[in-house]
């Protein structure tokens, strides 16, 4: 029943009209990639790529993942479908656990692909990007961690994708360039810590946007460690909230 | 089957289900209630969707919140109209079928026979986004029948079909009635239940305010009286004989003198009095209602008493 799960889940996630929007943003990163060394004179493939990696490829992460997870809950109930999931007999949690696997490949996938069309701008391929295996760990863990924090969201708060969006877009831009230590409190710190971008040089406007105004401190180790922390407590705490707790759309409950 | 045992339910500062207490077996029960009187948030509890705030709830001797073993029992035919819109009707059956837990085969097997049951068969590969309001009706039908459970629970099934389909569908729930199977549905229209079941549960504001066999709560209504209205071509003549009959206990004209609203005891009896009059004295009725023949009065009698 699982794969069944699963597999409705990939089905629904991976519907034209959903990833579309993603693939073309994919595409913009590919078309940033290309003309960032004429925006950045004398920019480096090496360069090129980290900015445009590290402004949208885990940008789309992030925003794909507020998108794809709020949708494994939320849009069921919203659309009033949640009844005929929560009727099966199949556990919650399992019900749940799948369709979050299934959004996590999905949006760990758009993230790949984003992050290959930005290496074909800059490297114009993938063979001699040496960014590119950290990026792709990264992404990988990165879409389980923003996933199980967006999983958990949006079970505890009506109008959750606002929540997770703002957390995407404004948490996730501002809080890594903030002084001091707050920047272990953003998930995008942790992905910049396994990615390892070097430091480019392009003005204050360029490092905000990369979120690399203050200096992150986090190691490599340390950032997988608190990444699957986060992953495995907030997927647990979801799981169990949601075999405890009652999903009915909104009207019917009130 | 389904027992609540002091069972409420609040939404807030709102009350959906008040003290209810209650057994239900096999065959055909209808819930009956206006809208808002609690029928769908009782169902929400048997089905385990919501908890009730007081009380406790059992479905074969089990709570049902979020039981998978309650769901291996049950089928559950929601009010909501909603589906996955771009699925075709057979699409979204069969994956139902397989959370049911069926193979591949199998849930191709159960779906292409509950689709014929509700006779979808012929139309089920269009997508549900086209589909009429009978046709959704039939494709949740479908998902509640397909995994062949012991205790099937529609909410509003009848609304949208049209007379043909409600025939039919009134037809599969008698003959899973039949086969022993419990059966819960749930109506605000009595003219619907009683061409279904004799056996109801009534609720109104969110209590239980009888349980049983129609025809017991019926005769108790028949005794209180009630509202007749007959429009007839010579009220004067009507009136002259209509009251000499046993069971009128009063008579009036309405305003414009062309009908006359009677109150009558034994409505059966009053009837087939006036079926002789009309016949024995060529009486012209041109039309003939009781407004107290509908559910609210049925509540009303039930409250006041």
């Amino acid at each position: 029943m699982e794969a069944v799960v699963l597999s409705q889940a990939l089905r629904e996630y991976t519907r034209a009209k959903r990833v579309a929007p993603w693939l073309l943003l994919a595409l913009g990163c590919l078309g940033l990639a290309v003309v960032w060394p004429s925006l950045m004179h004398g920019a480096k493939p090496e360069d090129q790529y980290a900015s445009v990696s590290s402004i949208l490829v885990f940008r789309i992460l992030a925003l794909a993942s507020a998108i794809f997870t709020t949708a494994i809950v939320s849009q069921e109930v919203e659309q009033r479908t949640i009844v005929y999931l929560l009727t099966r007999p199949i556990e919650r949690w399992r019900l749940l656990l799948f369709r979050y696997l299934a959004s996590v490949a999905v949006v760990a996938l758009l993230g790949i692909i984003a992050a290959l069309l930005t290496s074909f701008g800059a490297y114009h391929g993938v063979a001699g990007n040496p960014l590119l295996a950290n990026d792709l760990k990264a992404i990988i863990i990165g879409a389980f961690a923003y996933g199980g924090l967006f999983l958990l969201v949006s079970l505890l708060f009506n109008r959750s994708m606002i929540i997770c969006l703002l957390f995407a877009f404004g948490w996730e831009t501002s809080v890594p360039n903030m002084p001091g230590d707050l920047y272990h409190v953003s998930i995008f710190s942790y992905l910049q810590a396994i990615a390892q971008h070097p430091s480019a040089a392009g003005g204050k406007l360029i490092d905000f946007a990369s979120g690399a105004l203050s200096t992150n401190s986090i190691t490599e180790g340390s950032a997988w460690t608190t990444l699957t922390l986060l992953t495995i407590i907030t997927v647990a705490v979801s799981l169990w909230w949601f075999s405890h707790f009652e999903y009915v759309p909104r009207e019917d409950a009130e | 089957m389904i027992e609540l045992d002091h069972v409420s339910r609040w939404y807030g500062q709102v009350i959906g289900l008040n003290d209810v207490s209650c057994e239900i077996g096999p065959g055909l029960t209808a819930l009956l209630g206006m809208n808002g009187a609690g029928k769908s948030t009782l169902l929400r509890i048997v089905t385990g969707q919501i908890k009730p705030t007081t009380g406790a709830i059992r479905v074969y001797g089990i709570e049902p919140f979020a039981n998978p073993e309650v769901y291996k029992k049950l089928g559950y035919c929601p009010e909501i109209d909603n589906f996955y819109e771009h699925y075709s009707g057979r699409q979204f059956v069969q994956f139902l079928a397989r959370l049911a837990g069926f193979s591949l085969a199998d849930a191709k097997r159960r779906t292409e026979a509950v689709l014929q049951e509700v006779g979808m068969a012929d139309r089920a590969d269009r997508k549900i986004a086209g589909y009429s309001k009978g046709m959704r009706q039939r494709i949740k039908l479908a998902q509640a029948m397909l995994h062949d459970p012991e205790i099937i629970l529609l909410d509003e099934p009848l609304n949208g079909l049209d007379p043909v389909g409600r025939r039919e569908f009134i037809e599969v729930l008698g003959q899973l009635a039949e086969q022993g199977k419990c059966i819960v549905v749930s109506s605000h229209i009595l003219f619907e239940v009683e061409q279904m079941t004799r056996s109801i549960l009534l609720l109104h504001r969110g209590r239980l305010l009888a349980t049983g066999d129609l025809r017991v709560i019926r005769s108790l209504i028949d005794k209180h009286p009630h509202q007749v209205r007959i429009v007839t071509s010579d009220p004067r003549r009507a009136a002259e004989l209509l009251v000499g009959l046993p069971n009128v206990l009063s008579l009036r004209f309405d305003r414009a003198g062309e009908a006359l609203r009677l109150e009558v005891r034994e409505p059966d009896t009053f009837y087939d009095s006036l079926a002789s009059l009309v016949l024995n004295h060529e009486l012209s009725v041109q039309e003939f209602t009781s407004p107290d023949n509908n559910l609210e009065s049925v509540f009303k009698y039930l409250v006041d008493a």
